[in-house]
């Protein structure tokens, strides 16, 4: 390949994450030398890093929205630039910018004054970008492990916490393991097919003729187990979900909600991609692979999350569960189950967010609050009426109740898998979240129903309440509110969503 | 289980003439000859005076059998991790360097991009004092 074909042909596909990787490395040397200086104090520059880093996503967001959205393979059809991938960038984008505003004060008031912290965020979220284009199971194989080497240094990022560290370590040993059965995968379909380019596989699977190589259909769907039990590893469906409570409960609360939010829709969007090669010939296989994790996830999120005591245990839990609804859309094979798992996948993001930075907001007013367990959400109701409202909506969101936007989401999965055929796992899913509304409601009872631990310890102290208000960030009012009506309207009128989620599904067709 | 119910022929089976490999087995027959004559020359040859100092285990001093849950310096894997990642870097370049003719100009100035942001964690290894043993 050419220097000046490149340039010509395959550059500018790559302009924004060119501009991140190098706004990476510029702000990596930048920090190191202002940060060890001696005349300047040694600075810690977390505050103004993370303006720094707000500003790099902005603008990459918009170079992702600057490219024309056409249909284009580059650099030696490992890499594929089409709508999808467009989208789903600028969706990863905003939500990993919404999220450093979000945790930017929980930042600064945990003491986490490494400034690699943002800057692994930043590598991370590079790492993302590059796998939702890779079209080429070497790519996609590097791409996961850089943005799984990022995220376990960030749960292992408060250093002096034992539980932080031995997150990071759990984390790392799982993943390096299902790393590992990703590349026994890779292997075996590199061995069947001497090709590990997407485009390459899909045109040699679908031009085989199913008698003559029965023998070659059978090892390429060990290496699709293999290759599809690292993907439920990655989004953590049950059975093969045990890091995450661990890891969300150990790493620093700023990480734990990069976590949550983030990774799912860049693995759910190229692995779909994926799987829509391997598809039609192993249609049978895949749907009872995928249909046996949804239920199993559905069913292990919903009852694991009752006995929880801690916030972010049961939110992980809680994430288990909404992993086996999405993976019921995508057993589903169809169109339809294509735009309802992206429909599906944003209105969950917003959801969370308006619930983390929920949190953030109880969490991080001086030392008197915290929010750990579900009981530090006691009587928030009583101290701030809005944030408890948002928090209840969220909540009712995330566990489907009509008048929401997480209604809509749900209706639109079961329809698809229903229209599937898949009527017992859609039954049993949603019978599950039946159950899984329950703690759901349990929340929503701390946070109105139940008397606050603060109010009544102050009740005998000569400082009034009124002199302790549940005072929000300015960052977090924002996200707080747009999330509050966004959850609203987008049940009243979800057509750009809708729009939106086509535009991504009809891309893999 | 639908896991490896019957063995599995993937390649087919080898074609009866294929010496593709033998110069690979003449390597191994090879490299173990000469493993075995070097070792036993050392063995036979020399002149041999064992005292403890000179039987005990080497091992970058540590001493080899003592209770694992002793505390230790983490600058020993701070400088096993660098040695890795400029080692690596090294195991590039050389086959980078053979193959130049083949790979390119693409080839040869991604090697420089590679060299650039090798660079950069350098300086940030040195600033944030990971090479200092003090």
């Amino acid at each position: 390949m050419s220097f000046l074909s490149f340039f010509l042909n395959d550059f500018k596909f790559f302009l924004p994450e060119i501009f991140l990787a190098t706004s990476i490395l510029s702000l990596t040397l930048y920090c190191s030398l202002v940060a060890t200086s001696r005349e300047l104090g040694f600075p810690v520059m977390v505050k103004s890093l993370n303006k720094l880093c707000l500003l790099v996503l902005f603008f990459t967001f918009l170079l992702v929205g600057n490219e024309q959205s056409c249909f284009q393979v580059v650099y030696q059809n490992t890499f594929i630039f089409d709508g999808l991938t467009a989208s789903s960038k600028q969706i990863i984008l905003f939500f990993t910018f919404v999220c450093l505003l979000i945790s930017e004060r929980s930042i600064l008031t945990h003491k986490i004054n490494n400034f690699e912290y943002l800057l692994l965020i930043l590598s991370a979220v590079l790492g993302l970008m590059l796998l939702i284009s890779s079209y080429d199971l070497i790519s996609l194989y590097l791409c996961i492990e850089l943005q799984s080497l990022c995220l376990y240094a960030l749960a292992a990022s408060k250093k002096d916490s034992s539980l932080s560290t031995e997150a990071g370590l759990k984390y790392f040993i799982l993943g390096s393991f299902s790393s590992g059965l990703l590349l026994f995968g890779i292997s075996l379909i590199y061995g069947c097919t001497g090709s590990t380019s997407f485009g390459s596989i899909f045109l040699l699977l679908a031009s085989a003729d199913n008698s003559s190589v029965t023998v070659l259909i059978e090892v390429l769907s060990k290496a699709l187990f293999f290759i599809s039990l690292a993907f439920f590893f990655k989004v953590a469906a049950a059975p093969l979900h045990m890091w995450s409570p661990d890891v969300y409960e150990g790493s620093p609360m700023s990480s734990t909600v990069f976590f949550a939010v983030i990774p799912k829709l860049a693995l759910f969007s190229v692995f779909l991609r994926f799987f829509t090669v391997m598809g039609p010939n192993f249609s049978n296989f895949l749907l009872s692979l995928l249909v046996f994790f949804s239920l199993f996830s559905a069913v292990v999120g919903s009852f694991g999350a009752l006995k929880q005591k801690k916030l972010k245990r049961l939110l992980a839990y809680s994430s288990v569960s909404h992993v086996g609804y999405l993976l019921l859309a995508m057993a589903s094979c169809s169109f339809e189950g294509n735009q309802a798992l992206f429909l599906y996948l944003i209105i969950y993001m917003v959801a969370s967010v308006t619930i983390w930075s929920c949190v953030f907001s109880v969490d991080t007013v001086g030392n008197r609050f915290r929010a750990k367990t579900l009981a530090d959400f006691a009587g928030v109701a009583s101290l701030n009426p809005l944030l408890a409202l948002t928090g209840m909506l969220s909540f009712f969101s995330l566990a489907g109740v009509p008048p929401l936007a997480g209604f809509l989401a749900k209706l639109s999965i079961f329809h698809a898998a229903i229209c599937s055929s898949i009527i017992l796992a859609s039954v049993l899913s949603i019978l599950t979240s039946v159950v899984a509304s329950f703690y759901y409601i349990r929340l929503v009872k701390n946070l109105y129903f139940e008397p606050s631990r603060v109010v009544s310890s102050l009740r005998y102290s000569h400082k009034g309440v009124e002199s302790l208000p549940l005072s929000v960030s300015r960052e977090c009012s924002v996200v707080l509110g747009v999330g509050f009506f966004s959850l609203v309207i987008l049940f009243a009128y979800p057509t750009p969503l809708f729009l939106l989620s086509q535009k991504m599904a009809l891309c893999l067709f | 289980m639908f896991l490896f119910k019957n063995p599995i022929y993937p390649f087919g089976h080898l074609p009866p003439n294929n010496i593709e490999y033998l110069p690979i087995l003449l390597l191994i027959f090879v490299s173990v000859g000469l493993a075995l004559i070097i070792l036993g020359a050392s063995y036979f040859l020399s002149v041999q005076k064992p005292d403890s100092e000179k039987t005990s285990v080497y091992e970058c001093g540590f001493d080899p059998y003592e209770d694992s849950r002793n505390v230790f310096d983490i600058r020993f894997y701070i400088v096993a991790i660098l040695f890795v990642v400029f080692d690596l870097e090294a195991m590039f370049l050389f086959p980078w360097a053979v193959s130049l003719p083949y790979a390119g100009s693409m080839g040869f100035w991604s090697m420089f991009d590679f060299l650039l942001e090798l660079a950069v964690g350098f300086v940030y290894v040195w600033k944030v004092g990971a090479l200092e043993w003090t």
